[in-house]
């Protein structure tokens, strides 16, 4: 009963925080929050989460969201690589505008 | 292949990619300056004084903020010779490897025989001092881009290139770091442009091999080049 108390509270600070973000988009906002939701929802009746896998052809719903967990992290991780690859690509830009504008030329331009 | 008995010097803007070559820039950009009035290092956030060097022995330097690679440091240089209106754009390792001599003989060709790109090969020239390890690496490179752009050359790795300024347009090398000497080639075979190898000597001092590629760095390409692709 703790763990669940315990874990049903993070879950909700969690979604006041991101419910408060205004950076993100509303259509984001919402997909984390239903996650949230059902997964507090699970946490409180872990019964159903095991109806639900067991419909799925999962063993236990620990299992279940375990499997999903993998996934979404996995996407996650993609998703922020390509982020990256992207910012690096801003940022090469940048040095790159930004060395072109100042270039040094040398000392003695009387040379031929 | 016939040598142009004029080659204008003023139109072209050799550009040296540089990173932490403070001991060796001045005599580089000496030696080039000997023949160019137009020298482009750009400073790949070194932080020794090759900058400091490159402009006292007579080049314009570009600095980049920080280490951005050699790919994205020849697009740079690359960038300002064009804003300055080459004719034409070679580009030119800052070791000491490559040979003013050669360049002038590829530009020779360039200019005479109505190409766009020419490539330096060590492989019909002499490379002087090349141990076999990195032998074996090049040689395996060269496969490579057999495969993945059609083109055959016989040195896929060679930084000393020469280019008409309207194929230097054309070319965008996206790869910052050591994946773009394929990228390059993987372009002029898209762009179908007209190119053709010319031997040079690359002369394998202690320094510049302690400073090249070394051959773990080939994996490290193809991991590059398999990335950029994914993230197209």
């Amino acid at each position: 009963m703790i763990i669940k108390l315990l874990l049903i509270s993070l879950l909700a600070l969690l979604a006041l925080f991101v419910a408060l973000q205004r950076v993100t988009s509303r259509g984001v906002r919402f997909t984390v929050l239903t996650m949230l939701a059902i997964g507090a929802y699970f946490v409180w009746r872990p019964e159903h989460a095991n109806a639900v896998a067991q419909t799925l052809g999962v063993g236990r719903g620990a299992d279940l969201l375990m499997y999903l967990w993998v996934v979404i992290t996995c996407s996650v991780i993609l998703l922020l690589y390509l982020k990256i690859v992207e910012l690096n690509r801003m940022l090469t830009q940048l040095a790159r505008r930004l060395a072109l504008s100042q270039p040094i030329h040398p000392p003695d331009r009387s040379k031929p | 292949m016939s040598f142009t008995p004029s080659l204008n010097l003023h139109e072209v803007y050799v550009v040296v990619p540089a990173y932490r070559e403070a001991d060796v820039i001045a005599e580089t950009v000496g030696t080039l300056a000997e023949c160019f009035p137009h020298i482009v290092v750009v400073d790949d956030g070194s932080p020794d004084a090759t900058a400091e060097r490159a402009c006292q022995a007579g080049a314009v330097v570009l600095r980049h903020p920080f280490n951005l690679g050699q790919g994205a440091a020849l697009q740079t240089g690359i960038a300002y010779a064009l804003e300055q209106g080459a004719h034409y754009v070679a580009t030119f390792d800052a070791d000491g490897q490559h040979a003013v001599a050669d360049l002038k003989k590829m530009l020779g060709v360039l200019m005479g025989n109505q190409l766009d790109v020419v490539l330096g090969s060590r492989f019909l020239g002499e490379p002087e001092g090349l141990p076999r390890v990195r032998l074996i690496a090049l040689k395996a490179a060269v496969l490579f881009t057999k495969a993945t752009s059609g083109l055959q050359l016989t040195d896929a790795h060679n930084g000393l290139r020469a280019m008409t300024a309207e194929a230097a347009r054309k070319l965008e090398i996206t790869q910052d770091r050591m994946a773009h000497a394929s990228e390059i080639i993987n372009q002029i075979a898209r762009l179908e442009l007209r190119y053709r190898e010319v031997p040079v000597t690359i002369r394998y001092s202690e320094y510049s091999l302690r400073k090249g590629q070394k051959v773990r760095g080939s994996v490290g390409i193809l991991v590059e080049l398999l990335v950029g692709w994914l993230s197209r």
